[in-house]
C-alpha cells in the first residue's frame, strides 16, 4: 500500500519571537494509507486542531514536512497553493460552510467551475454526485431552506466532486443531531469502502470515531497511541475507545 | 457605602467597556466617522448655496432659481437620512455583539441603552461639527479653484455661513437623537440571541412572474412619462418638474427591482455563463445585494442625474459665456489710435486678421476714408441676444456709400462718446488728403482664440475704454465688454451647476461605498470558504472587482439615461444653446471622479474580506 499523507517530524510554535512561547505541536509523525479511513482524537487543547490547519494548508509548520498525494504543502505558495486546495483535498467543517446565496447545485458546481470545465460536463457530475449522496431532490435549493443533515451532504458532495486525493473532515457531525450523524457517517463509510476515498476525521466523538479503520491519539501536541479496529465490530470497537480515551486522557 | 463604591466601580467598568470596543474596531470606526464627516460636509456645502437667497438671485436671472434651491435641499435631505441609516446600521452591527454580551455578564439593559445613545449622539455631533469645518474647508476651496480657472463672478457668496452652519447642525442633530433612540430601543427589546448572531441569512424571495412582468413594464412607463415631461417643460413649466420627479423615482425604483434582477437571474439560469469560473458566485451575490440595494440604487441613479445634469449644465453655461460672446462681433478688439507701445503689445498676440480704418475729425463731423473699406471690407454683426444674429460680411466703400446713412452711424457707434462729434460722411482718398482735421485710425484685430487670449488683451481693450470714454456694460462694440457682461451673467449658473455637480458626486459615491463596504463583515466569510475551496487569489479580486463594479455601474448607467433624455430641459427652455454638445466631456469627467470612487471601494473592501 501507498501513503497518501505522510506527516514528519512537524513542530508548530506560536508565539513571535519576543513573545513567551506555546508549542502546539511537538514531534508529529504519521502516515495514512491509500484508501484509509482514519481518525484523529484529542480533547481541547491538544494539538488536533492545529494538525488539521495544517493538514488543509490553512496553517504551516514551523518545522517538519507534510506530503499529501505527494506534494510537500508546506512548501506550496500562492496559485500552487491555490491549486493543491482545488485538486487534492476535499474539506468539510462543522458548520459546513455553504455559500449561502447559492443553491446547493451551484455550491457544489462551484470547484469544477472554478476548473474551468465544460457546462454541460459540470452538470452531470454533479447529478452524478447528489444521487450518490441522496441530495438530487433538493439542488434548487437554497442552504437556509434544507436541514443541517442536508447541508453536511451538500457540503460532502461539493468535496467530492473534485475527486479529492484526500476527504478531511473537521468534526463534520458536530452540528447535527444524532441521525443525521449517523447516516453521514455511513454515507463516508460507503464513500470509503466503495469509491476507495481516502478520508481523514478530526473528532473528539467517540461515535464518530468507531467508524473508522484507525484512530490516532493527540495530546499535548503528540501522538502518544494508535488503536486499529481490525476486524472489530463498530460497537465493540466504540467501546474500546471509550477505554482508551479514559486510560489516554487520565 | 460598599453600594457605592460598587455602583461606581460598575460604572467604571461600562465605560471601560465601551472604550475596549472602540479601541477594537478603530478602522471600521474611521469609516463610520470618515463617512458621516463627509456626509455633514457636503450638507453644509449645498446649504452655503441653497441658504443664501440673496446670492442664488443676485447671480441669475431665473426667478424660480430659489424654488428650485429648495428641492435640491429636500432630495439631498433625503439621500443624507438614507445614507445615515445605513451608518447607523453599520454601527449597530459593531456594537450589538459586545453589549449583548455584557447584557449576558449581567449589565443592566437600561445602563446599556444609556451608553448606546450616548455612542450614537457623541459620534453624531462629534462628525458634524468635523464635516462642519471640513464643509467651510472644501467650500473655499472649491469656490476660490472654480473662480480662477472659470473667471467667475460672484456676488454675495462666502464660505463661512451662518445660516448653513444652523441648519446642517439642526438637520444632524436631530436624525442622530432619532437613531440614537432607535438604537437604544433595538438593544433593549431585540432578543440577546438574535444580537449575538446578526449574520443574516438571505432568504429567497418569491415573485409572482406576472407581476413581475408588469412591474418592468411600469417602470419603463414611468420613466417615459418623466422624460416626456422633462421634454415638455416649455408647455408644463414648474409642474413638468413635480411630475418628472416623482415617475422618474418610481420608475427608477420599479427598474431596479425588477429588470436588474430579472437580468442577473437570467444570466444565473445560463449554464454556459453561470458555471464559468467564479460567475455563479458573483452573480449569486448580485441577486442577493440587488434586493437589499433597490431603494438605494434607485436613488443613486437619481442623484447621479442630477450631478451629472449639473455638471453638465454647468459646462454648457461656461461653453454658452464663449458662444455668445464670440457671435456677438466679429472683431475680437478695436484699438483707436494705438500707441507705438500698444502696437508692440498687439505684435505679440497670435493674431489672424487686422483692419485698418482711416478717419479725420473736422468741425465735430467724421469723415471715413472709403478706399479703405474696398481695400478691405467691413464685418458687422447686430447682437440681438440669440445665438444667431444678424450678420453682415464683406461690406465694401462702394456699398456702404449705397445706404450712406445707415453706415455712416453703425460706424459712429465704434467712435465711443458720440455727444461730442457727429456722423459727416464717407470722402474719396483724395478728398480726404486735402480735406482739414485731425486724422484718426481705428485698428479692428481677429484674434486666433479669443477666450485664451482675453486675458492678454484685457489691459489693451480696458485703456482704450478709456480713451474713447466706454461704459464697459453697455457698449457692444468690443468684444471683452461683451464677454464681461455675459460672463457675469452666466457665471453664477455655472458655479452652481459645477459645484452642485461635484457635491452630489461627492455624496452618491460616499454613500454607495459606505453601503457596501458595511457589508463587508458579512462576506468575509465567503471569501474565506472560497478560499478554502481553491479559489485563487486574482479570482477572488476579480470577482470582487465584479460584483462592486456591477453595483456602481447599474445606477450609472440608468443615471446616464436620465441626463440624455433630461438634458431635453434644457433644449426647450433655450437655457442652454446645444445643451447635447461636446457630452462626452461631462459624462467623460464625472465618470473619472466616479471611478476613482468605485476603485477605493474595491480597495478597501478587498483589504476587509480578503484579509489574511
Amino acid at each position: 500500500m501507498t501513503s497518501i499523507v505522510a506527516v514528519q517530524q512537524v513542530k508548530k510554535v506560536y508565539g513571535k519571537v519576543h513573545e513567551e512561547k506555546t508549542v502546539a505541536l511537538k514531534d508529529v509523525n504519521f502516515q495514512v494509507e491509500t484508501g484509509e479511513f482514519i481518525g484523529i482524537m484529542g480533547a481541547s487543547g491538544s494539538g488536533k486542531s492545529t494538525l488539521l490547519n495544517i493538514l488543509s494548508t490553512i496553517d504551516r509548520p514551523t518545522s517538519g514536512q507534510v506530503l499529501i498525494n505527494g506534494y510537500d504543502i508546506t512548501k506550496l505558495r500562492g496559485n500552487k497553493l491555490s491549486d493543491f486546495r482545488a485538486h487534492q483535498i476535499g474539506f468539510i467543517f462543522q458548520d459546513f460552510n455553504l455559500l449561502e446565496d447559492l443553491t446547493v447545485e451551484e455550491n457544489i458546481a462551484l470547484p469544477l467551475s472554478l476548473q474551468e470545465m465544460n457546462p454541460k460536463r459540470i452538470k452531470a457530475l454533479v447529478i452524478l454526485i447528489s444521487k450518490k449522496l441522496s441530495i438530487s431532490s433538493i439542488l434548487k435549493k437554497y442552504p437556509a431552506e434544507i436541514s443541517g443533515g442536508q447541508k453536511q451532504r451538500a457540503a460532502a458532495a461539493r468535496a467530492l466532486i473534485t475527486k479529492p486525493a484526500i476527504l478531511l473532515g473537521d468534526e463534520p457531525t458536530g452540528s447535527l443531531d444524532s441521525s443525521s450523524a449517523r447516516e453521514l457517517l455511513n454515507t463516508m463509510t460507503n464513500l470509503n469502502q466503495k469509491d476507495k476515498i481516502s478520508i481523514l476525521l478530526v473528532t473528539h466523538d467517540p461515535v464518530s470515531a468507531s467508524f473508522c479503520q484507525r484512530i490516532l491519539f493527540i495530546k499535548d501536541g503528540v501522538i502518544g497511541k494508535e488503536l486499529r479496529r481490525n476486524n472489530l465490530d463498530r460497537i465493540s470497537f466504540y467501546h474500546q475507545i471509550l477505554n482508551e480515551i479514559e486510560s489516554f486522557e487520565s | 457605602m460598599k453600594l457605592k463604591v460598587l455602583k461606581a466601580n460598575g460604572e467604571k467598568m461600562t465605560l471601560k467597556l465601551a472604550l475596549s470596543g472602540l479601541k477594537n474596531h478603530l478602522k471600521d470606526y474611521f469609516i463610520l466617522f470618515s463617512g458621516l464627516t463627509i456626509s455633514a460636509a457636503i450638507f453644509y456645502m449645498f446649504q452655503t448655496l441653497a441658504a443664501n437667497p440673496l446670492f442664488l438671485k443676485s447671480n441669475t436671472y431665473l426667478l424660480s432659481i430659489v424654488v428650485i434651491f429648495n428641492l435640491g435641499t429636500f432630495l439631498l435631505a433625503i439621500i443624507t437620512f438614507a445614507y445615515l441609516n445605513y451608518a447607523n446600521n453599520f454601527l449597530i452591527n459593531l456594537r450589538s455583539r459586545i453589549y449583548a454580551m455584557y447584557l449576558m455578564l449581567g449589565a443592566k439593559s437600561r445602563k446599556i441603552a444609556q451608553l448606546i445613545f450616548l455612542e450614537t449622539i457623541v459620534i453624531g455631533l462629534l462628525a458634524v461639527l468635523a464635516g462642519i469645518v471640513c464643509g467651510i474647508i472644501l467650500t473655499q476651496l472649491i469656490s476660490r479653484l472654480l473662480i480662477r480657472q472659470l473667471d467667475l463672478s460672484l456676488i454675495h457668496y462666502s464660505p463661512w455661513n451662518n445660516q448653513a452652519i444652523l441648519v446642517t447642525l439642526i438637520f444632524f442633530l436631530v436624525i442622530f437623537v432619532f437613531f440614537a433612540l432607535k438604537n437604544a430601543r433595538k438593544l433593549v427589546y431585540t432578543p440577546i440571541l438574535k444580537l449575538l448572531n446578526q449574520e443574516k441569512t438571505p432568504v429567497r424571495a418569491h415573485k409572482n412572474p406576472l407581476l413581475w412582468g408588469g412591474e418592468i413594464i411600469a417602470g419603463i412607463v414611468l420613466l417615459a412619462i418623466g422624460y416626456w415631461a422633462l421634454a415638455h417643460l416649455d408647455i408644463l413649466n414648474i409642474k413638468g418638474i413635480f411630475v418628472a420627479i416623482i415617475t422618474i423615482v418610481s420608475g427608477s425604483y420599479f427598474v431596479f427591482d425588477s429588470l436588474f434582477l430579472a437580468i442577473v437571474q437570467n444570466l444565473q439560469h445560463r449554464p454556459n455563463f453561470a458555471l464559468k469560473r467564479l460567475h455563479s458566485f458573483t452573480l449569486g451575490q448580485l441577486n442577493f445585494r440587488l434586493r437589499d440595494l433597490t431603494k438605494l440604487l434607485a436613488m443613486i441613479s437619481i442623484m447621479f442625474a442630477l450631478a451629472l445634469g449639473a455638471i453638465t449644465a454647468g459646462i454648457g453655461f461656461h461653453r454658452d459665456i464663449a458662444t455668445i460672446t464670440n457671435v456677438c462681433s466679429d472683431y475680437d478688439f478695436i484699438l483707436h489710435d494705438p500707441s507705438t507701445r500698444e502696437l508692440d503689445q498687439v505684435n505679440n498676440l497670435k493674431l489672424t486678421d487686422t483692419s485698418v480704418y482711416h478717419y479725420k475729425v473736422a468741425s465735430n463731423k467724421v469723415y471715413w476714408l472709403v478706399d479703405d473699406f474696398d481695400l478691405k471690407p467691413f464685418n458687422y454683426v447686430i447682437p440681438n441676444g440669440s445665438f444667431n444674429p444678424i450678420k453682415y460680411s464683406h461690406v465694401t466703400g462702394k456699398q456702404m456709400l449705397k445706404d450712406k446713412n445707415k453706415w455712416l452711424s453703425i460706424l459712429q457707434s465704434y467712435l465711443g462718446d458720440a455727444s461730442t462729434i457727429l456722423p459727416g460722411g464717407f470722402l474719396p482718398k483724395k478728398e480726404f488728403q486735402t480735406k482739414t482735421g485731425k486724422e484718426h485710425t481705428i485698428n479692428l484685430y481677429v484674434l486666433k482664440n479669443f477666450m485664451a487670449e482675453k486675458n492678454q488683451i484685457k489691459p489693451l481693450v480696458l485703456a482704450d475704454n478709456k480713451k474713447i470714454k466706454l461704459d464697459v456694460n453697455r457698449d457692444s462694440t468690443q468684444k471683452y465688454n461683451i464677454f464681461f457682461v455675459i460672463n457675469g451673467m452666466l457665471s453664477g449658473f455655472e458655479f452652481m451647476g459645477l459645484f452642485l455637480g461635484i457635491a452630489f458626486l461627492a455624496m452618491l459615491a460616499s454613500c454607495l461605498m459606505f453601503k457596501i463596504l458595511s457589508g463587508a463583515n458579512n462576506d468575509m466569510h465567503r471569501y474565506q470558504i472560497l478560499k478554502q475551496i481553491g479559489t485563487r487569489h486574482q479570482l477572488l479580486e476579480y470577482s470582487i472587482a465584479q460584483e462592486i463594479g456591477t453595483i456602481f455601474l447599474l445606477p450609472a448607467l440608468l443615471g446616464i439615461v436620465h441626463v440624455l433624455f433630461g438634458l431635453q430641459m434644457f433644449k426647450v427652455t433655450t437655457l442652454i444653446h446645444e445643451p447635447y454638445k461636446n457630452l462626452i466631456i461631462p459624462i467623460g469627467i464625472f465618470l473619472v471622479l466616479y471611478a476613482f470612487y468605485y476603485l477605493i471601494t474595491d480597495f478597501i473592501y478587498q483589504k476587509k474580506v480578503l484579509r489574511k
